[in-house]
Order: C-alpha cells, then structure tokens, then sequence
C-alpha cells in the first residue's frame, strides 16, 4: 500500500500541471541499489544525471549515500544501458518494479466504462493473444446462449481448432447467412480485435437497436474471428510482421502459405508467386491449406443461404469489390459499388476517416487465388473486402487506443451492408409474424399510441 | 497528359514516392509529415524518358494535425533502367510549421546523453511508441523517406512498418549521426525487409543519408 502510495505521489509531481494521462512507463523498471563505496555513489550520480533518470529515494541526488536504500526509476529504453553500467561497477541492484505502467494502472482508479470498452471482464480495446480468444469465445457462448453457438470448421496445420461464433435468433423461419471472416493474415491484428467488436456489439445491442433486431430476424450471422491462427500465434511470440501460415516446405527451410492467394480463383495467375519464401505464396496447388479447405468447404456446403462474404483486413482504409485478378468487372458490380459508397459513407460519418471503395485490381493491384473472389465466383452475391485502418502511418501496428473509433466506425459501414442485404431480400411483407413477435408489436403500438397522445 | 482517379493505384503509388522524398527533404525529429489526401493526378508519357505523374498532396504534420498545407510534386519514373531512382520535383504552399525549438531541443538532449542511445521495436508490437522515442521514430520517417524514395518503381509501393534497431554514434564534427534498420512493407509483394540506413541530422542543416544497404538476396 505504502509502494502504491508512493508511486502516485512520486509520478503525481513529475507530471506538470494537472494530472496527464498522456505520460506513460511503459516497460519502465524501479532498481532497489545500496551503494557501498563513494566510488559507487559517484558513479551512481552520474548515471541519474546523464541519462537524466528518476530518483525515487532519495529525492536528489546529493543524498545518495554509500549504505543508504536507493530506488531509482529507470526509463524502458535505457533499462539494459544502466544494468549493464550496474555491472560493469560492480553495483548490485534489484528490480524492485519490473513495469512501472502495469502498477499505474492497477492503482489508478477504473475509468468510466463509457470511455473503455471493458464488457464482462474482457477488454475490447486491446489486442488479445489466441489463447484468450479461445476463451473469449466460451464465455461468449456462455453467457448468451439463446443466441450463439461456437462451430468447429477444421482445423489449423499446427492441430488447431478453428472456431466461428453462430448468432441465430431462435425462429420457426429458415434465415439466410451473412459470413465475416477475420485475420486471414497474421500481422493484420486490428482485424481480429474488430471480429471481437462485431459480435460484443450485436449481443449487447440486439434487444435496443431497430436496425440490429429487424435483421435478426431474417439473417443469421457467422462469425470467424481468427481464421490463419497458426500464424497469429507467429505474430505474437516470433515474428510481428508475419503474414502466412505456418505450414512448411522444402523440408522445413520454407513456411508458409498466403492463405489469400490460395482460394480456388484463378488460383496461380497472377499477382503471386511459386517461390515459397515469398510472402504471397500461393501454396502448391488451390485450397492446400488446411484453413483454406476448411473454410472453403463449409461456404460451399451453406452456399445457398449465404447473401453476403465479408472478410476483414489491414491496413489501408479500403472497401474492395471483386475481382482481383482482372479488371473485367462482375455482373452485379453496379450494386457492389452502391452499397460500398453507402458504407464508406457511413464510416466516414463517424470521425471523418475517409475510404477508397473499387475493385481489388484497380485499386490496389493485381491478384489470385482471394477468398473474396472465390466466394463470388461461387455465386454469392454481395463479397466485400475491408482494409481497416490506417494508410500507412502505422500500418499494420496500430495502437491500441485506435482499436475502439475503428471499430465504431467499421461497425456502422458492416451494418449499412447487413441492412441492405435484409432490406433487399426480406422486403417488409415478407416477415413472419410468430405469436410472441405479434403479441409485441401490439404492446408496443400501445405504447406507441400512449406517448405520442 | 491524362487525368487519373486519385483512388486507383497508380496515382497513389506515385504520391507514395513523393512522400518518401518530402520526408527526407523536410522531415525531422519535431516534424512527421502525412498524406492527407491525394487530390488530384494526371500523367504524361514522355516518348525515350519515362512516365511522368503530376499530383496535387493535402498534407497534415502528425503533430499537428488540425491543419494542412497543399502541395505540387511531379514524379518521373524513368524508363526501363532498374537502378535509376525517380526524379522528384516539389513545391509546398506556404510554411510548415517552424520546429526550431523542438529541433533544439532535442539536439542538445541527445549531445549531453553519455552513453550513446540504443533503442529498438518503433512502435512496439502493439503500436506504442514511448513519448521519449516518438523524434527518434519521426527521424527514421526521414531515413526511410530516403529509402523509399529511391527504390520505388510505379510497380511498388512502400512504406515505414517499424524501426527494428536505431543506435546513435557519437561524432567528432556537429551532427547526430543514428544507424538505423528499419523494416519496409512493400504492398504489391507484400514483403517486409530490412534495409540499413545512416542518418545524419543537424538542426540547421538538416537530416541526410550517409549510407545505406538493403536486404541481401535471399532475405
């Protein structure tokens, strides 16, 4: 208590002014040294005045003393620096505060809910690791099991189970799909976070949002929120800016599949290469990957309920329509493109960020073997990739406290997509009254009647 | 010359290049300079010289961003020769904001460091950036701008995906010296590479690239 005490009061006079949250310790570690020689307190002088460090205690340097406790903060880039010139003096020390950020936000008292996204325990303004997705998904299931189910698709080269979350709105009616899949590349981890976004919004919102329930009613959504895990899990413990699988090649001097190059349209090309060390190796032959297959094989078993394919990625502030393999531009492309101007419309609405909506070969460049093109080759009508945020600035590193506005506003052009899908293909007339649905639009119409009188 | 969708890819692999090029021109430790929005592009094909990209670039500084500043650039990407860098004209409309005391600042900040700074993983893995940090990773925003610059092609497009290793050296004369690897993400082949860069700055003179290395082949 006394520690935590400590560090606020310490912290709380080094930030100027009012209270910042702006300042952040990140990785910063507190060393607990007794200096025994003045030899030592020199050196020890030195290093708070050089690299400009933080004491703690005592408060100025003069009263460091050979014998006396010091604890000194010292910033995360410098940390292996001090620790080595510790060494070097023979000066033992020990790390009394391995992150000082950790301890801030432990100690710091929870800020509103309206301004994180904290919801049940789990944080949607954070990136997750695999493990914690898995569980995500359980509780999900859980806690909202009128409306969700969890399906295994297959699974993952490394042995890996890869799960999609069911939302069906328990009906007599048979409903059609909308799909989203999400982090069909490892470093894209802002598109998984949205996934985790999407389904926290529809369960806690399906009750409360017209839009939200009037499709519910006629759609069920099927959501995969991690699709190459393999390589996700790559991405957090090895290689940040991995994109692949992991599947391996040439004896295992060689790994990975572009899973997006490796769907079965036009598979091989163009826009890819036979080389497998190149990052978009389209594998040896179409839907050779395990995730591809798994995925492939359970759109074409649902192929004639599913009315739209939305597969999300990073980073470049893009809705794109098919194809990519050629400019040549597909049947319904007058429709893609309207529905896509809506939802970049919508999007932008929300905090300005502005989209580029087109086709994959015009504007970005050329490519075969997309999931998206597969799916509408297959027939499905509406298929829809995102690129999310940013434009480069960050690309596929984006920080965390980005996680939310994206995802808000992402949700709002998702949404324009569903509700157009609903409105096209269950026209009002065609909804089925089920006699609890009747007996509620009769008591809201009461309501109705009653407020508006 | 013909009037281009700014939404299409060649028009923005184009303002990519000028992007680089502005960076390393104008950038600095207090001054990131972004990409607003492309306006507009038109391009003309210059029979036994190249392809030539007229483009006109809203610009934002990411420390401040509540204004832009237009911009002209041509690019001419020459014909055929792989080895020949783009050739690069602009013009900023009006002034950028004046980065003199950061920019002094910081050079005294890091002249009176006694051991030299070493830092890696700008942003870290999750996009932070300590604040501390944030001149080093705008400096390396110059240092690839250079690089980006002169290695781009109208078949590629590149950007800064993150600083793996900056270590500054320590000089005799008045400029910071910083040898950075810095990782670029290539759009069209979707690699991520590393090219070795030396960056000189000096708060009048500016940044500069000493030296500089890209991947070895089979990278």
């Amino acid at each position: 208590m006394w520690l935590s005490l400590g560090i606020i009061f310490s912290l709380g006079i080094l930030i100027p002014g009012k209270l910042s949250f702006k300042v952040r310790y990140d990785r910063d570690q507190v060393l607990h040294i007794v200096p025994e020689t003045l030899p030592q307190v020199q050196h020890l002088q030195l290093l708070y005045s050089t690299l400009k460090l933080d004491l703690w205690k005592p408060l100025l340097p003069e009263d460091i003393r050979a014998g006396k406790d010091l604890h000194i903060r010292v910033p995360a880039p410098v940390v292996q620096d001090v620790k080595d010139s510790l060494d070097q003096h023979m000066i033992s020390y020990r790390v009394l505060i391995p992150d000082v950020q950790k301890l801030v936000d432990q100690s710091m008292p929870r800020e509103r809910s309206s301004h994180r996204q904290v919801s049940g325990g789990y944080d949607y303004t954070e990136y997750h690791p695999m493990e914690e997705i898995y569980q995500w998904m359980t509780q999900i299931q859980e806690n909202n099991s009128e409306l969700v189910t969890q399906h295994i698709l297959g699974k993952t080269f490394e042995n890996r189970p890869m799960y999609y979350l069911q939302i069906s709105q328990p009906s007599n009616k048979t409903k059609k799909i909308i799909w989203m899949d999400c982090g069909i590349h490892a470093r894209e981890w802002i598109s998984p976070a949205f996934c985790q976004w999407f389904v926290k919004e529809i369960l806690q919102n399906f009750k409360t949002d017209s839009k939200i329930s009037r499709f519910l009613q006629n759609l069920d959504l099927y959501v995969l929120p991690v699709l190459n895990i393999d390589g996700y899990i790559y991405s957090w413990e090895k290689d940040r800016l991995w994109r692949k699988n992991r599947s391996p090649y040439e004896n295992g001097t060689c790994y990975g599949t572009d899973l997006n190059r490796n769907f079965n349209s036009s598979w091989g090309s163009v826009g890819v290469s036979f080389d497998c060390s190149s990052d978009v190796y389209c594998g040896p032959a179409p839907e050779s990957e395990p995730e591809t297959k798994a995925v492939a094989e359970f759109i074409k078993s649902k192929k004639s309920d599913i009315l739209c394919y939305l597969t999300i990625h990073s980073y470049g502030q893009l809705i794109l329509t098919p194809y990519g393999s050629t400019t040549k531009p597909p049947s319904n492309n007058e429709e893609l493109m309207q529905v896509a101007k809506e939802a970049a419309a919508a999007l932008t609405g929300k905090y300005g960020t502005s989209y580029r909506v087109g086709s994959t070969a015009t504007i970005l460049y050329s490519n075969s073997g997309s999931s998206r093109d597969w799916a509408h080759t297959i027939g499905i009508p509406l298929t829809y990739t995102f690129e999310l945020r940013d434009t480069g600035t960050h690309g596929f590193e984006l920080p965390p406290n980005q996680i939310q506005p994206t995802c808000e506003e992402t949700m709002l052009a998702v949404t324009t997509i569903i509700d157009y899908v609903d409105k096209k293909y269950f026209p009002n007339g065609a909804v089925l009254l089920t006699s609890s649905s009747l007996g509620l639009s009769l008591c809201m119409s009461i309501v109705l009647i009653w407020t508006v009188s | 010359a013909m009037e281009l969708p700014p939404s299409h890819f060649p028009a923005a692999r184009a303002a990519a290049v000028a992007m680089g090029y502005l960076r390393y021109l104008r950038g600095g430790p207090g001054r990131g300079l972004q990409l607003r929005e492309l306006r507009s592009a038109r391009r003309q094909d210059i029979d036994d010289v190249g392809h030539k990209y007229y483009l006109e670039l809203e610009l934002e500084d990411v420390l401040d961003k509540d204004r832009t500043v237009n911009c002209t650039a041509e690019v001419l990407y020459p014909l055929g020769s792989q080895s020949s860098a783009p050739d690069v004209q602009l013009t900023v409309q009006g002034e950028l904001r004046s980065t003199e005391e950061a920019d002094k600042e910081f050079y005294t900040r890091i002249r009176s460091l006694e051991k030299e700074l070493v830092a890696e993983n700008i942003p870290d893995s999750h996009g932070n950036i300590p604040p501390e940090l944030e001149p080093i990773h705008l400096l390396a925003w110059a240092a690839s701008g250079y690089v980006i610059w002169q290695n781009s092609t109208e078949n590629t497009k590149f950007h800064l995906a993150q600083v793996k290793h900056v270590k500054q050296v320590k000089r005799s004369d008045e400029d910071l010296q910083f040898d950075y690897v810095v990782l670029l993400h290539e759009m069209v082949s979707q690699e991520v590479l590393p090219w070795q860069v030396t960056l000189l700055w000096h708060p009048q003179r500016g940044a500069r690239v000493s030296q500089c290395q890209g991947p070895a082949p089979g990278d």
